[in-house]
């Protein structure tokens, strides 16, 4: 059996239902920092969103940009230092928790994908599957491959940070100014 | 649908948060499918790494993932955990071309594409040879042969000295990329340094050479990286490491905090939970400053 499932995965590929991707719905992230050892339903509307809240500083100001994104100046000087930082303020466990949203990059959008289990896709109709166009079977797919689909959609998040807001030199912020990277490392070079 | 409904109905299902090109939501208009993972060789290290393949667009991206300890997501009204924030950048197949190249040229002959492009444990590689502009690409890192009077197919040899020439504008390109994001290069860790634009003028010409050379280091195996930072004239990094052979002082550039994670990914995991390994510029910095010292 064991073996079995490791000869699939080496031929496996994992197909993308495009449709989802044109339907995903808005959704709403907060990145906590913490860790939570569960996946699953939380009443996140009942006990976390209302209690959120402006930051002591005064009214919020707004989305930010994600650092990456800003290609050419110095930074804004809102990003500069914590001092005159303001945000959000909640509690999660007793604990405060200040943050701020965050943009995802210019050119990316974001999407939230969950598996679908294979028993669902040979079985009943699945409902990322009946998008009407993506039916046909492609040649490309075969019995053994699995799919994935988008359930949700995001243009920006919430990152928290405990007592503090997450400083211009967060991980999260650095790993945002990736795919700018990315793009320079990948782009062809010229010929000579 | 109502998202809020939907995470209610999948009970312990994995969400992957994900970043992907616009574009790709674009082109779901135009295909029906074709886009899809799978599981290709990291031309770096060898082993497996996921990649985003467009049938479509006939376009190859990686996944990387950002993961950091003590992270957790609330996605709609559910909690996911692990926090990790996956993305899918554009890359470019001739890395990938050229682990398979390097490997034919063992035998050091001129062969077609399609036998060169042979993988055992990633199968999937024969989707590269579908990827368009093929025969430019090559150009880049083989010498060809060709006689049109008998096939059309082409033979190829890996140049090395050609590669290092691409390889030298790849990293030109990337240090441009890296002065115009402002990204801290120096060895010593500066938190200013991310969103201070003074930073820029104290950082040395070499330091950025030295931080895209790594960049570039994790798409290229460990040999070629030597040999290019030869060609690119980087000094050694210290001078009380032991002399010519520094090949396995280097090894550590291999990111060894992205092999644990990925074990973890794995054992947790099933299939395609497995996406991507948290290496490059999430652990570049470290890794810079290790190097520096």
């Amino acid at each position: 059996m064991e073996s079995g499932v490791d000869a699939a995965i080496k031929r496996h590929r994992v197909h993308l239902r495009s449709a989802t991707l044109r339907d995903a719905p808005p959704v709403t992230l907060h990145l906590l920092p913490c860790e939570v050892a569960v996946d699953g339903p939380a009443p996140v509307g009942r006990f976390f969103t209302p209690a959120i809240r402006q930051g002591p500083e005064g009214e919020h100001r707004g989305r930010t940009t994600a650092p990456g994104s800003r290609r050419t100046g110095p930074r804004a000087p809102h990003l500069l230092g914590s001092g005159g930082r303001c945000g959000f303020e909640v509690s999660f466990r007793g604990r405060c928790l200040r943050g701020e949203e965050v943009a995802v990059p210019p050119g990316l959008v974001g999407y939230v994908m969950v598996t679908e289990e294979k028993e669902v896709s040979m079985g009943k109709p699945d409902p990322l599957r009946d998008s009407g166009t993506d039916d046909e079977e492609s040649p490309l797919e075969r019995d053994f491959d699995r799919f994935i689909g988008a359930t949700a959609s995001f243009s920006h998040f919430t990152l928290w940070g405990l007592e503090t807001v997450p400083g211009p030199d967060a991980k999260v912020r650095g790993a945002l100014t990736w795919p700018s990277l990315a793009a320079a490392i990948h782009a062809q070079v010229p010929e000579d | 649908m109502a998202a809020g409904v939907d995470c209610g109905d999948r009970v312990g299902a994995r969400q992957h948060v994900f970043l992907v090109p616009e574009y790709l939501k674009d082109a779901s208009k135009k295909m029906k499918s074709g886009l899809m993972f799978v599981k290709l060789v990291n031309p770096c290290s060898g082993e497996g790494a996921i990649y985003l393949f467009n049938m479509c667009l006939q376009q190859l991206f990686e996944v990387k993932v950002f993961k950091e300890k003590h992270h957790s997501w609330f996605i709609n009204q559910s909690v996911q955990s692990g926090g990790l924030l996956h993305f899918a950048t554009p890359v470019d197949p001739l890395f990938l071309l050229l682990h398979y190249l390097i490997k034919a040229d063992k035998e050091g002959k001129f062969q077609p594409l399609d036998q060169v492009v042979v993988d055992n444990m990633f199968p999937n590689c024969i989707l590269l040879l579908k990827l368009p502009g093929l025969e430019k690409l090559l150009h880049h890192v083989t010498e060809e042969k060709g006689n049109p009077e008998i096939d059309n197919k082409k033979y190829y040899k890996y140049s090395k000295e050609k590669t290092l020439k691409w390889l030298g504008k790849k990293v030109n390109q990337t240090t441009a990329a890296l002065k115009t994001n402002n990204v801290n290069v120096s060895s010593r860790v500066q938190s200013t340094a991310f969103f201070s634009g003074d930073q820029v003028s104290t950082d040395k010409e070499e330091d950025y050479v030295r931080y895209a050379h790594g960049l570039i280091s994790d798409y290229i195996p460990k040999e070629l990286s030597d040999d290019l930072s030869k060609y690119l004239k980087l000094p050694e990094p210290s001078a009380s490491l032991p002399n010519p052979p520094s090949k396995k002082i280097k090894l550590s550039d291999e990111p060894v905090e992205a092999k644990e994670d990925y074990t973890k990914f794995n054992t947790k995991d099933l299939k395609t939970e497995k996406l991507g390994l948290p290496t490059g510029h999430f652990v570049m910095a470290a890794q810079r400053q290790k190097r520096g010292k």
